[in-house]
């Protein structure tokens, strides 16, 4: 049995799973000022019938990470780099205790200048002085040679109560982004971790011994222990868990368009053969792109509450403000949900005050009031369109560097579209004409958030990069590094990659038996000096991908 | 956050399975460093800062610029038309205004490719900087359109495409052709009848530092380019002036190729040549990004850089200024250039072709209409040790009625000789191309 818990920024859904269906939901308004009580008092309700001995994994998705940043609500970090010859790493400051010190490491991993000891030291002592509790050590390319970052964590040693070492967080390139998802994992540390302690605790007070899980970005989920050293890995799992949802309602299997519709916006995310799309670099937030792996998600400004405007001469547009609640629910600014209210397509609240509205709207502007609900649902319906359009060309113009891809690579074309939320079955027979494409609208869809937190997997990714001149391996991102000999092939590191990824996850202890590690690409280089090969540079990335948890796979016909 | 003063759009197709063979200076792993500096630097995450998906040029864009023989199909492969494509990517982002400037980086290059291609030379089968200003005449106008050729070889290839065309300004500056592939490239190369002066040649001596190619750039180049006025400036941006480079002999640094195009401002940057692929692309391709974004390179830096032993030597300095002075002068007096003779008449020349990469050898006997009216209907015989004797007639873009004509009766007088495997007409005044 598992209990998925997604702790929204208005609601807290709460879900239990066995192998036959749902077993119990329930749904509680968030206590932002104490999410503690906002899980206790959901996962009170809903294990209320349910056998707690049974339930061998809990999986949230909290909010906790990304409020606390985006509210500034964060502890001062000691941040140290060392960047080398490049863009000047004064452009990457984050907070007030940012220190750049001498150093220089080149894009294969050799030292080309060792750390500058006083300037370390000076560093340290003025982060001290400001009373740092929590530090983040990054050097340029450290996910090819960690050394600097290493040695920057010794000299910090015990004046730190946690420390967050670049090349831990990813094995991807990209300074800049290293230092902002360094920066923010160190921030949000202490809170993140009082807070995953509290609930484990909480959990266990309910008489649940399962494993607590927290969810990513990505879909997938990272144990806690995991998580505890990687608290910026929880950012932003909100979306990734109704789209994880969705997976587990329709069975999606082909391409195919998700979209979101609230009051106030409309999310949409992709699906290739049936698995979500996932941001190539890693998710932005608070302007600063992060190396968190997050799902590809798109937001625009159309929602049930998206208000009406006609401009001169006729023209009706929606959105993309809201200005409170539409006629429909009391509210003051006709709104879209007013529009499908007169046009008898929907009829959800008070629909005299929708028929009102429109015809008072309509009657100022000269126009029949047919007419302007029916070009403002078109205006709507076309928005969402050209947008998904955009964010498929964006999916299918992504940059590819062999010609074997560019010239054979996959397209992404949708054969199918999911619509959930409130204007859902309003919109639904509108974006099938104008897609052309079949629309399809889930049953449970306002608590899929919470069933996609639940059947959510653990997802991993790495990065694998051989030198064989050097005779080195290296996994950043979880700490291998090992001498390779003179003849280490692709087969060879492929091999290994999946080998070290399935171990890693093992040994953090993950319920599901039937782990499946993937290589997404994988190259080997020839390196030639003059007219002599000297060796080869092998890269490989391979991943656990986010899907729903084997061994209740076949759940899922119960669902729909 | 950190915001580039241009948008600027990057096509960056790295080729990782193609090589002309394992061990090859254009091979898989050439641009792999180039792209690791990139992204470990987040230059992709500069804001106006884009990454671009080259497209494939087609047969047809090829067409409007060369001869192929037998075919296009015969003498280049998917890599050249990804790489001619990238470049007319990076062209249509700035035309169509979606980007202020784009760096096409990618490979095979192609400024070693003639007119005529029967083959590869000097690493290149087609000119994808040709390609894409006939592109950008084709879609968008007849511009006028200044190449700048930083590469350290002799841009052979290009200068051969331009030699008859007034429009196009072609400058390489490069290693003497004394010491250096492909032995071209001395001051009075300076064009055909109807382009003399439109091109230039700047031949500097082997060592040669920042000092030296920056003098250049300031006291011949820029002046050149205020004269001919283009409406688009173009940088074959070659890579291997660089001092780690393992086959050229100069001493030009990534911050040095900074500032040469930060002063140049090339609307589009074509990457050329290059082939110390660990010390010298990575460096000088973040700094060539950086300064056409305009964000500052100051910090950009070889790990091996030693100014010191950079510094140029005065003797060379000495013998810059005179090259430049000599070919500032003969830029100023080729518009009084009279010995062309009479209009209408043929100005021919003999030309043996060697390529390197292919081992082919080709003849060909080249002849120009004189005229006063547009840049002359041109007529090319070539023979080579792989094709027999072929015939190319191009009536270029803006002819006059005159040598549109004459470029039919050409066709025709060929025709009826029947001595001709291959007979090709490229007609860019009326769109008409034709093959025999």
């Amino acid at each position: 049995m598992l209990l998925g818990l997604d702790v929204g920024g208005t609601h807290t859904d709460v879900v239990i799973i066995d192998k036959t269906g749902i077993v119990a939901t329930d749904k509680v308004k968030t206590n932002h000022n104490d999410l503690l009580e906002t899980v206790n008092r959901g996962i009170e309700n809903a294990v209320k019938n349910v056998n707690r001995d049974d339930i061998e994994r809990v999986n949230l998705s909290t909010t906790l990470s990304t409020n606390a940043i985006v509210e500034g609500k964060t502890e001062n970090v000691a941040v140290l780099v060392s960047a080398g010859p490049g863009v000047d790493p004064a452009n990457y400051r984050l907070g007030e205790y940012y220190y750049s010190i001498t150093g220089s490491i080149d894009h294969r991993g050799t030292e080309i200048l060792p750390l500058n000891t006083k300037e370390t030291d000076s560093a340290l002592k003025a982060a001290k002085k400001a009373g740092c509790k929590v530090y983040a050590a990054i050097t340029k390319f450290s996910t090819r040679n960690p050394a600097q970052e290493n040695r920057l964590c010794e000299k910090i040693g015990s004046a730190a109560d946690f420390i967050t070492p670049g090349h831990m967080l990813s094995g991807r390139l990209s300074f800049p982004r290293r230092v902002a998802t360094a920066y923010y994992n160190s921030a949000v540390w202490r809170q993140f971790n009082a807070f995953a302690e509290s609930v484990e605790k909480s959990i266990n007070g309910f008489g649940i011994k399962a494993n607590l899980n927290i969810l990513k970005a990505d879909g997938g989920t990272m144990p806690l222990a995991v998580s505890k050293g990687l608290p910026v890995e929880s950012i932003l799992s909100g979306p990734a868990a109704s789209v994880m949802g969705i997976i587990a309602l329709c069975q999606v299997t082909r391409d195919s368009v998700l979209l979101d519709i609230g009051g106030t916006t409309t999310d949409i995310a992709i699906f290739a053969s049936g698995a979500p799309i996932i941001e190539p670099d890693g998710i932005s937030l608070n302007s600063a792109a992060t190396l968190v792996r997050a799902l590809r998600t798109k937001s625009i400004g159309i929602g049930g509450d998206s208000v009406l405007r006609v401009r001169d001469g006729g023209v009706v547009s929606v959105g993309p403000d809201r200005l409170g609640p539409s006629l429909a629910d009391g509210g003051a600014a006709v709104a879209l949900t007013d529009a499908f209210n007169f046009m008898k397509i929907d009829s959800h609240g008070d629909v005299n005050a929708s028929a009102a509205g429109i015809a008072g709207l309509a009657k100022n502007n000269g126009m029949k009031p047919n007419d302007l609900a029916k070009k403002a649902i078109d205006c709507a319906v076309g928005a969402i369109c050209d947008a998904v359009r955009r964010l498929v060309d964006e999916i299918n113009m992504k940059p590819v560097y062999t010609i074997h891809e560019l010239l054979e690579g996959k397209k992404v074309a949708p054969e199918q579209v999911y619509v959930m939320g409130g204007p859902a079955k309003a919109f639904s027979k509108r974006l099938a004409d104008a897609l052309r494409l079949p629309v399809n609208v889930p049953q449970n869809y306002a608590v899929a958030n919470a069933i996609g937190a639940a059947l959510a997997r653990t997802t991993m990714y790495i990065e694998l990069l051989a030198d064989t001149e050097k005779g080195r391996m290296i996994i950043p991102d979880i700490g291998v590094s090992r001498d390779i000999p003179a003849g280490y092939s692709l087969e060879e590191a492929e091999a290994d990659a999946k080998k070290y990824l399935l171990g890693h996850m093992k040994k953090t202890d993950v319920a599901d038996r039937h782990i499946h590690a993937e290589i997404l690409d994988s190259a080997s280089f020839n390196m030639v000096q003059g007219y002599d090969t000297t060796g080869r540079n092998i890269r490989v990335r391979c991943q656990v991908k986010p899907g729903v948890l084997h061994e209740y796979n076949d759940v899922l016909r119960n669902l729909c | 956050m950190l915001k580039a003063k241009n948008r600027l759009g990057i096509i960056f197709f790295p080729a990782y399975d193609w090589a002309i063979s394992p061990t090859h200076p254009e091979r898989q792993e050439r641009l792999l460093y180039t792209q690791d500096q990139l992204k470990e630097e987040g230059v992709f995450d500069i804001d106006g800062i884009g990454e671009y998906k080259p497209e494939v040029a087609t047969v047809q864009d090829v067409e409007r610029v060369h001869f192929c023989f037998p075919d296009v199909e015969s003498v280049c492969t998917e890599s050249h038309l990804i790489s001619a494509g990238g470049a007319i990517t990076a062209a249509k982002l700035v035309m169509e205004k979606k980007e202020d400037r784009a760096f096409a980086l990618v490979r095979p290059p192609g400024h070693h490719a003639m007119k005529v291609v029967h083959g590869a030379r000097g690493f290149c089968n087609i000119n994808i900087e040709a390609v894409m200003v006939e592109y950008i005449r084709e879609h968008y106008g007849q511009k006028r359109i200044a190449i700048v050729d930083t590469d350290c070889h002799h841009g052979d290839g290009s200068q051969d495409i331009y030699w008859n065309d007034p429009n196009t300004l072609y400058i390489s500056i490069h290693q003497d052709g004394r010491t250096l592939y492909p032995g071209s490239g001395f001051v009075d190369e300076m064009g055909g009848p109807n382009a003399i002066g439109k091109t230039v040649n700047i031949p500097l001596p082997p060592q040669t530092s920042d000092e030296g190619f920056l003098y250049v750039l300031e006291k011949v180049i820029l002046p050149i380019l205020d004269d001919f006025k283009p409406d688009l400036i173009i940088n074959s941006a070659g890579q291997d002036n660089h001092y780690t480079d393992p086959i050229t002999n100069m001493r030009f640094s990534a911050r040095g190729y900074a500032r040469l195009n930060e002063l140049l401002r090339p609307d589009i940057a074509v990457l050329e040549g290059g082939y110390s692929i660990q010390g010298a692309l990575p460096y000088v391709n973040l700094g060539i990004v950086l300064a056409m974004a305009g964000v500052d390179y100051s910090h950009v830096r070889e790990p091996d850089y030693n100014s010191d032993a950079m510094k140029q030597n005065p003797v060379i300095t000495q013998y810059i200024k005179k090259v430049g002075q000599d070919v500032l002068d003969r830029y100023r007096n080729s518009r009084n250039f009279v010995m062309r003779g009479m209009p209408g008449n043929y100005m021919v020349r003999k030309k043996p072709i060697f390529y390197d990469t292919d081992g082919i050898r080709e003849n060909q006997v080249e002849s120009v209409m004189i005229c006063n009216e547009c840049a002359g209907i041109l007529k090319i015989e070539s023979l080579s040790s792989v094709n027999p004797l072929c015939l190319c007639i191009e009536v270029p873009l803006g002819a006059c009625d005159r040598c549109r004509d004459e470029g039919y009766r050409i066709l025709k007088e060929g025709k009826q000789k029947n001595i001709y495997a291959y007979i090709q007409l490229i007609n860019r005044r009326d769109r008409e191309y034709l093959r025999f």
